[in-house]
C-alpha cells in the first residue's frame, strides 16, 4: 500500500470500520452456531466456507485500523 | 435430522436464511460506506469488501436453492415486461429529447451516433448499457 493514499481516517470511516468489523463478528457467530447444530454434512462444510471468508473480512479491517494507526492526530483538529 | 430432534434450536434452513439475510445488509452497508470514504485505502477495502461479500452471499443463494431451502420468486408475465418496456422506451427517448434540447446536438452525446442507431433494437440479445 502506497503510504501517498493514506490519510487520517475520518470519524465516519471509523465507525463504519468499527460498524462492519461488528457485523462480520455477528455473521461468524452464526455460522459457527449453524455448523454446531446441523445434522447435515453439506450445510456444515458451507458454514466452513464461509465463517473462513468472514474472518479474512475481519482481518483485513483489524489491518486497515492497524494501518491508519500513525497518521491519527492525538488532539481533537 | 430435525424432524427427529426435538431440542434443535432452529431448523438449517431458518438459521441459513438469517445468514443470508445479514449478507445481504451486510453489502448494502460495504456499499455506503465505500460511497462515503474518503481515503483511497479505505475506499479501496470497502469496495473489495463489498465484491467479496456479495461473491459470498451469491454463493450461499445458491447452495440453499440446490438444498431446496429457498423458493424461487414466481415469473414475471410476458404482459407486464411488455408494459413496463413500453413504459422504458417512452422514459428512453424523452431523456434522448432533453438531453438533446439542453446541448443543442452538440457534445460527445451526439456523436455517438452508432449508439443512437442500435438503441431501439429491443431484441438484440446483447445488452445495451446506457
Amino acid at each position: 500500500m502506497h503510504s501517498a493514499q493514506m490519510q487520517p481516517l475520518s470519524g465516519k470511516e471509523l465507525e463504519y470500520i468499527a460498524d462492519s468489523i461488528s457485523n462480520e463478528d455477528l455473521l461468524i457467530k452464526q455460522l459457527a452456531a449453524t455448523a454446531g447444530v446441523t445434522q447435515n454434512a453439506t450445510v456444515h462444510q458451507i458454514c466452513l466456507q464461509q465463517i473462513s471468508s468472514h474472518t479474512h473480512h475481519m482481518n483485513a479491517l483489524i489491518q486497515l485500523m492497524q494501518q491508519h494507526q500513525q497518521y491519527a492526530p492525538t488532539q481533537p483538529q | 435430522m430435525y424432524a427427529q430432534n426435538g431440542s434443535a434450536f432452529m431448523a438449517d434452513e431458518d438459521l441459513l436464511n438469517t445468514v443470508l439475510a445479514d449478507l445481504k445488509r451486510t453489502v448494502r452497508e460495504y456499499t455506503t460506506a465505500a460511497t462515503e470514504s474518503n481515503c483511497p485505502s479505505v475506499r479501496r477495502t470497502f469496495t473489495d469488501l463489498t465484491m467479496d461479500t456479495l461473491r459470498l452471499q451469491g454463493e450461499l443463494y445458491n447452495q440453499m436453492s440446490q438444498l431446496n431451502m429457498y423458493t424461487a420468486p414466481g415469473k414475471a408475465l410476458r404482459q407486464d415486461i411488455d408494459k413496463q418496456l413500453q413504459t422504458a422506451q417512452q422514459t428512453q427517448t424523452k431523456c434522448q429529447q432533453f438531453v438533446q434540447q439542453k446541448t443543442g446536438g452538440a457534445g460527445a452525446y451526439a456523436q455517438a451516433g452508432n449508439i443512437q442507431a442500435h438503441q431501439p433494437n429491443v431484441h438484440s440479445q446483447n445488452p445495451y448499457y446506457m
